[in-house]
């Protein structure tokens, strides 16, 4: 059974021009997925966020002077799956299909949900009003009993 | 799970995921009658331009053609505007 | 002491190999159904899972089919139809009352008086009824898997497992489902062989064998859920190829029915298999090479067979089969017998085939080939996987004249398909949904073919009238428990201060798809301390949005039928949204923010479909606005009372005072340490400060608010309270006080929409109904009697209206109300009955009119 736990996560949003927003270097200590033409989530540690949406809104101004750059981790709830059989569990939570590494956004647990995959792990973030529903669902299906623990989350290195 | 909608940022993706916005309906303008532009649809068999809200995922409009008998979804779609 | 089942309180042996049917067979029992209608005895026939003859109570689970059941030690048999029992069975009187009880009888008798299809309904049911379901065992919902492979390959036989490993071998990910147990529907030792040399190669090509898996339908995907014992798959497969092979035909002549009546297969399956002899003097009659092998095969077993090519003129017997008639050239000759079977064609497994386009699902082997060799389905299988299938060969139809069973499971003669012809019922599909052939557990894998053929004959428009019936998922029978599969029954959303609700012992209710706390305790006490003290309002389920970017002015104006340019920083206004038909699709605030940015509050229900909405507008004028939807981001808390502010000022250095922050207007502030927007709003009709805060720090804000206002005795309040509350100011609730097609005028909110604005969606459709006569009206309703929701408004005797929302008010003194009312011939009625109670329409707000407790 993989492990799973709570994701302690930060995100930033951007909102820009799609131009601006391809031409814009991430930092080093975020990961972007490109949720829309127009919208860019950073995940990161949660420590380095203010410095992450710093960076950010710095040189996505010279790109686009109009750039909306926002803290809102507030607005997510993430769980980690994590373990040999952790991509294959994912399939009891969603009927989308893994990429071998990288952002996918769709249905996870009957809720809109963004997703990061790697070789053994899972990040699964959703809207925090359904926080409690994702680590209920999250939990039977893949027979985890007892509270979830948190984990603060890292960049994946590859 | 069935119908797959192509969303031109993230994939094909199952109907379930989108919401449906019906059929294309012209801007309000001047030369246009916005009585039938507001109330009247063509509704009529073979390819329907047509208006799709990709719900679960990046929350953006789609405007695709549809074939309406047949179901089969053009593949060339236009991620902004008409 | 070997292995045993119970059957009907009897012990009844089990052979290694034997299936639930194999074991009773050999244990002498012959009659396993009672047919549905006309509880004619039946027995087994094809030994697959193709027909209903076999169907029983196994450990409590109905409808079973014996055939394909592995028999083991300690389960519990029963047959299920019949009563008393299967063996006698009185309800068999209804087989002598066949004239009485023609096809599509219940559409035609016991149908007046009206009562009587009442007591005839039961009656039916009880008599007729394929199986009783476990009582008391809860169901368990078997866990959904989504698997995503490029090739499904369904069926485990030669052709399927060929299929499988070629197109592995070539790097295709596969996934093969097998209903049974490989080999399991085979008798002959080359073909058990082939299967298993077959499954070696796939597996070692790295297919997955999954075997007790029934693929359950082809939905538009191409998507196959499949049903294993402990799990349901849901199958996304880029191809899909159905080796589902075929079924030998059932042919249409008196005595079809009857056991002891066997296709080929199935006899040489109970016999050379199971090695349980069908009987001791068979007559075998073959039009293929294969029906005469296992009559070959049969004879090797003991029993005397006698081989004939036919035609076959009928079957005699009462209860089982004792004599067959058959055309000689000679003339007719009778010849006694206890077995009959058959091999007169072919009936394909195509359900899956007929479910999907060509470019989904592709056959292989028998299902297209009916009839072929071992090799031939070989040959095919890896054809059909390198994309060079066939497509299904016409498979001739099996000659439908005289009398007996088309449809075994629904229990329908060709006499009953004659009598409906003669009816006026004159195509395949129309024809079976009104003698209901096709529609039992087989889903016309045995009956399909015959009914078309019977319409084709006998129709002009042969191509319409005898095609198939149109296959549908599912292509086998399953149990609820497994279509419910991965199925979510609630889903629901939480504000952060869902933890706290329940602490304080809340009674929560479900608002739409929220949680919500209905009420504290005392909603009476509640709305009382809201008027005379201060209250607390969980209303973090508001939809939330932050609004910027250099056209987000723009898109308000447009967007919104309200003022939006003259809306300075710092000021918000109560805002109704229209859709283009003019109609009020939400409502909330719009608050302007400095640097032209906007923050947008909707109802609770509404923030996805506004979010969808302005998406669009953004998106169709191509406008360079940034829609930020924070309505999980941001909590927020009212706090409201006479004693509002008092309080707050208890937690903020900021100015809160009346000046300070007036009606309407917000300001950012800090509470108890918390970063706030405060919104001035008046929803309940006192002043309110309504606190929107970061998620995180909603329990730490609502834990401060409730601390600093003990002193007031301020309190926590629900859903409950609040629907009084603002019923008291004539607040309308969308949804519940409103229609789909109200506009502002209906709804007395004219004073919301700037018409003098250029343009504004929905604008046009105003200017067009404004020019019209006012139709229909919400009003406020004084009544005199109970609170009762829902009550139609009468006038004059006439149903006028409907009241929308209702409640006992100690402000007003009196049972209040919204309601909507039409105009009778022009003009709005003012005194009505609301059910029996008097009612009068009033002006609303029903309390402080004036709003001075608001303003304050």
């Amino acid at each position: 059974m993989p492990e799973l736990a709570r994701a302690l996560i930060g995100v930033v949003t951007a909102s820009a021009e799609a131009g601006a927003l391809d031409l814009l270097l991430v930092p080093g200590r975020a990961f972007a997925c490109r949720a829309a033409d127009d919208e860019l989530l950073l995940l990161c540690a949660p420590p380095v966020t203010d410095e992450v949406a710093r960076e950010v809104a710095t040189r996505l101004a010279a790109l686009d002077p109009d750039a909306l750059v926002i803290d809102t981790a507030d607005g997510w709830a993430a769980i980690s799956i994590a373990g040999d059989d952790a991509r294959a569990s994912f399939g009891l939570l969603s009927g989308l299909e893994l990429p071998e590494a990288g952002f996918l956004q769709g249905e996870v647990v009957h809720v809109p949900a963004k997703v990061v995959a790697g070789d053994d792990r899972v990040l699964i973030l959703v809207p925090s009003i359904w926080e409690d529903h994702l680590h209920d669902r999250a939990a039977k299906a893949l027979g985890h009993t007892g509270p979830l623990e948190a984990r603060p989350w890292a960049v994946p290195t590859s | 799970m069935s119908l797959m909608v192509p969303c031109p940022r993230c994939g094909p993706r199952p109907l379930e995921e989108f919401t449906f916005g019906g059929e294309l309906r012209a801007l309000p303008a001047e030369d246009v009658d916005d009585f039938a532009r507001v109330y009247l649809r063509r509704n009529a068999p073979g390819p329907q331009r047509e208006r799709w809200f990709h719900a679960f995922g990046c929350r953006r409009w789609v405007s695709l053609t549809r074939d309406t008998v047949t179901n089969r979804i053009d593949p060339d779609v236009i991620p902004s505007g008409g | 002491m070997g292995d045993a089942l119970r059957f009907e309180g009897r012990r009844v042996a089990v052979e290694p190999g034997d299936t639930v049917a194999s074991a009773l067979y050999r244990a002498g029992v012959r009659t396993f159904t009672r047919s549905l209608k006309y509880h004619r005895r039946r027995g087994l026939f094809c030994m697959t899972g193709d027909c209903p003859n076999c169907s029983l109570n196994v450990d409590g689970d109905p409808g079973v089919r014996a055939c394909t059941t592995d028999a083991r030690d300690g389960q519990v048999v029963l047959r299920e139809s019949g009563w008393p029992s299967a063996e006698h069975d009185l309800l068999h009187v209804a087989d002598r009352l066949h004239r009485f009880l023609p096809v599509g009888f219940y559409s035609k008798t016991f149908i007046r008086p009206r009562f009587v299809w009442g007591l005839a309904e039961g009656m039916i049911r009880r008599a007729t009824g394929v199986g009783r379901l476990p009582a008391g065992r809860p169901a368990g919902a078997k866990p959904a898997r989504a698997v995503h492979v490029d090739l499904l390959v369904v069926g485990g036989g030669v052709a399927g497992l060929a299929a499988a490993a070629e197109a592995a071998a070539a790097g295709s990910r596969v996934m093969l489902v097998e209903e049974r147990r490989l080999g399991a529907t085979v008798w002959d030792a080359r073909a058990l062989a082939r299967i298993e040399a077959l499954a070696q190669e796939a597996t070692a090509a790295g297919v997955r064998i999954l075997e007790r898996h029934t693929a359950v339908g082809v939905y538009e995907g191409p998507f196959v859920p499949v049903v294993g014992p402990g799990e349901v798959l849901h199958v996304e497969a880029a191809r899909v190829i159905a080796a589902t092979g075929a079924v030998e035909a059932l042919a249409v002549f008196p005595g079809n029915d009857l056991p002891g009546v066997f296709l080929s297969r199935g006899a040489a399956l109970l016999g050379v298999r199971h090695e349980v002899g069908p009987g001791r003097r068979a007559v075998v009659v073959a039009t293929t090479d294969e029906g005469r092998a296992s009559a070959e095969a049969l004879r090797t077993t003991g029993m005397e067979v006698l081989i004939h090519d036919g035609p076959l003129i009928a079957a005699e017997g009462s209860g089982r089969v004792r004599a067959v008639i058959i055309e000689t050239p000679s003339g007719r000759e009778r010849i006694t017998c206890d077995t009959l079977v058959l091999s007169l064609g072919w009936a394909p497994r195509d359900a899956l085939l007929r479910m999907g386009t060509d470019q989904e699902v592709a056959g292989a082997g028998e299902v297209v080939i009916p009839g072929c060799s071992l090799e031939e389905a070989e040959a095919s299988g890896r054809r059909t996987a390198n994309g060079q299938g066939e497509a299904s060969s016409d498979v001739p139809a099996v000659p439908v004249a005289g009398d007996g069973y088309v449809c075994l499971c629904e229990d329908v003669s060709l006499h009953d398909l004659e009598q409906a012809w003669d009816e006026g019922w004159r195509s395949s599909e129309i024809l079976k949904r009104y003698t209901t052939a096709t529609m039992g557990p087989c889903q016309g894998a045995v009956c399909g073919r015959l009914l078309a053929a019977f319409a084709g004959a006998r129709a002009d428009a042969v191509a319409t009238a005898g095609a198939r019936t149109t296959a549908r998922p599912p292509a086998r029978p399953l149990p609820l428990e497994d279509l419910a599969a991965g199925v979510d029954e609630s889903i629901e959303q939480r504000t952060s201060l869902h933890g706290r609700h329940l602490d304080l012992g809340a009674r929560m209710e479900r608002s739409g798809s929220w949680a919500r706390p209905t009420t504290f305790g005392d909603i009476e006490q509640e709305i009382g301390a809201v008027r005379h003290r201060a209250g607390l309002l969980d209303v973090g389920t508001l939809g939330k949005f932050l609004v910027a970017g250099r056209d987000a002015a723009e898109l308000m104006d447009w967007v919104f039928p309200v003022r939006v340019r003259d809306l300075a920083p710092g000021r918000s206004r109560y805002l109704v949204a229209l859709d283009e038909a003019g109609y009020v699709i939400d409502d909330g605030l719009l608050a302007a923010l400095d640097r032209g940015r906007f923050y947008l509050c909707s109802t609770s229900g509404g923030a996805p479909a506004m979010e969808a909405w302005l998406r669009d507008w953004i998106d169709r004028w191509d406008l360079h606005v940034h829609l930020l939807d924070q309505t999980a981001q941001l909590g927020a808390i009212l706090l409201a009372g006479p004693d509002a502010r008092t309080i707050l000022e208890r937690l903020t250095d900021d100015d809160v005072s009346a000046e300070g922050l007036p009606h309407m207007r917000h300001a950012d502030i800090t509470v108890a340490g918390v970063p706030c927007r405060a919104l001035r709003v008046g929803f309940v009709g006192e002043v309110g400060f309504e606190l929107h805060h970061d998620r995180s720090r909603g329990p730490e804000l609502y834990d401060a608010l409730l601390e600093a206002g003990r002193p007031e005795g301020a309190q926590p309040f629900g859903l409950g309270a609040l629907d009084t509350l603002r019923l008291e100011k004539g607040h309308l609730y969308l949804g519940q006080d409103t229609l789909p097609d109200d506009h502002p005028a209906k709804l007395g909110l004219e004073w919301a929409v700037a018409m003098d604005k250029p343009g504004f969606v929905g604008k046009p459709a105003l200017e067009r109904m404004g020019a019209l006569p006012l139709e229909r009206h919400l009003v406020g309703l004084r009544i005199d009697g109970e609170p009762r929701r829902g009550v139609p408004l009468l006038a004059g005797g006439r149903v006028v209206g409907r009241v929308t929302s209702c409640a006992r008010s100690e402000a007003a003194g009196a049972t209040i109300a919204l309601g909507w009312i039409r105009a009778l011939d022009g003009s709005f009625p003012a005194e009505l009955f609301a059910g029996e109670s008097s009612a009068a329409v009033v002006p609303t707000p029903f309390y402080d009119p004036e709003g001075a407790r608001v303003h304050a």
